[in-house]
């Protein structure tokens, strides 16, 4: 991937929410697990 | 036909092949563990990806859309992440309130999609006050459906039960938070002009990955699962027939997220509640042993229906789509895409180069051995002790194969599958 796209993923302020909804429901797991 | 027709019917079709592949999670009753389960139905949703998707466009196709949009891969595999965490919680809330009553309460997931369309993807923007109300009205009906049965759910007898039912709530609502914001890389992935194809391709890369973690983390590590697996061995077909349905019902319900959008999409795909019902009071005969919360059951999923139906009938208008468009030039500009070629696979032209993507000797390898898979399982299969009502059975395969050929003719004439 270009560095400009790699950048650009990663600073898209979409991505941090799905990640941190992941890190919500992987704790609920632990929990109920 | 129009491209909301086309989104609407994937929708229907969705629904029928959604519903159908959460029935297997039923053998969580008997004593298998969740991650379990859920990694069987992956294991399932990994190898029946290699059997009818590579087989409708080819590997050189998806290999060459993914080659031109790399930074999706990230959205592809966070999409496949969030949807096996959701999944196990699924299994969770199953084994704590039964598959009738889990079910609806994990379908507000289309209510968290719909928010995350209208923040993000300025879906419902620009659309008229009639539309605003079909569609504020429709999920209105779907958290009220949701209350019903979650009241329903507390008439149990004992302490123990009503904790076990309060968890089994909890994990079906996380389950509903989980999946809705899965619709976030779907809806990102097609402003992009990415195929349906290419996209279930990578996700299935990151739930097998993560279910497979999951599974090691909470199981006991490595050797115990995989002893486990051995163990479940009879009744892995049943768990990998689930994962095949879930593709293609995932195939469908990503082409509705493409056509229509997240915010009628999903509602519409969300069906599957009335085919899991169907399927868990008709075939596994659930609903006997809930005789006092049955009209609570039924006449929550009939309102939470009634508000997805509305939202779906709700096309958008010109002036919504002129902002959808904003949404995709947005995304453009971000990662440097070729505006022209985006625009017309949004529309449901084929963005890929040239007019036919080459086809491999060894493509038809890969789909032999997928299937071999399933026959071997097969071979080995025990039928699960699960009272089963074969006539009901037959009845909803039908409509679910009859759902297939329609949506699978209307996508082929409309798009080619584009």
């Amino acid at each position: 991937m270009k560095q400009s796209r790699l950048k650009a993923t990663l600073t898209d302020p979409h991505l941090w929410i799905p990640l941190v909804v992941l890190v919500l429901g992987i704790s609920l797991l632990a929990a109920l697990a | 036909m129009s491209l909301h027709a086309v989104g609407v019917v994937s929708g229907i079709a969705a629904g029928a092949w959604l519903g159908s592949a959460e029935a297997p999670t039923k053998l969580v009753t008997m004593g298998f563990s969740p991650f379990l389960i859920s990694l069987g139905m992956v294991m399932g949703v990994f190898v029946a990806r290699w059997t009818i998707p590579v087989a409708l466009k080819g590997t050189s196709y998806v290999w060459a859309d993914l080659q031109e949009k790399p930074h999706l891969i990230v959205w592809g595999v966070v999409a496949g992440m969030l949807w096996a965490v959701a999944n196990t919680l699924t299994v969770f809330a199953i084994r704590n309130v039964g598959l009738s009553v889990a079910f609806p309460l994990w379908n507000v997931n289309s209510l968290i999609g719909m928010f995350w369309g209208w923040l993000l993807f300025n879906e419902l923007r620009g659309s008229g006050a009639k539309q605003r109300l079909i569609v504020l009205g429709g999920a209105t009906a779907i958290v009220i459906g949701a209350c019903l049965l979650a009241y329903s759910t507390t008439n149990h007898d004992s302490i123990a039960q009503r904790e076990a039912a309060t968890l089994g709530v909890l994990a079906a609502l996380g389950a509903a938070l989980l999946w809705g914001t899965m619709y976030i890389p779907y809806r990102k992935a097609y402003i992009s002009g990415m195929n349906p194809l290419s996209f279930v391709t990578v996700f299935t890369f990151g739930e097998l990955g993560t279910v497979f973690a999951l599974a090691t983390i909470f199981d006991g590590g490595v050797t115990n699962v995989l002893d486990s697996l051995e163990q479940a061995k009879p009744v892995l077909f049943w768990l990998f027939l689930g994962g095949f349905c879930w593709v293609i019902g995932d195939l469908f319900q990503q082409y509705a997220a493409k056509y229509i959008g997240i915010s009628r999409g999903i509602p519409l795909s969300n069906t599957n509640q009335l085919w899991g019902l169907a399927w868990g009071a008709l075939v596994f005969g659930e609903l006997a042993h809930m005789a006092d919360s049955r009209a609570l059951i039924i006449g929550g999923s009939l309102i939470m229906i009634a508000g997805a139906v509305a939202i779906s009938f709700a096309e958008a208008p010109a002036d919504e789509q002129r902002h959808w468009r904003l949404a995709m030039e947005r995304e453009c500009a971000r990662y440097g895409l070729d505006r022209e070629r985006v625009a017309a696979a949004v529309m449901g032209s084929d963005s890929s180069r040239g007019p036919r993507s080459p086809r491999h000797w060894w493509e038809l390898l890969i789909v032999a051995a997928a299937i071999s898979v399933f026959v071997w399982l097969g071979v080995h299969a025990e039928r699960p002790s699960i009272h089963v009502d074969t006539s009901w059975l037959l009845v909803i395969a039908a409509a679910s194969l009859a759902l297939l050929a329609g949506a699978v003719a209307v996508l082929w004439k409309r798009t080619r599958f584009a």
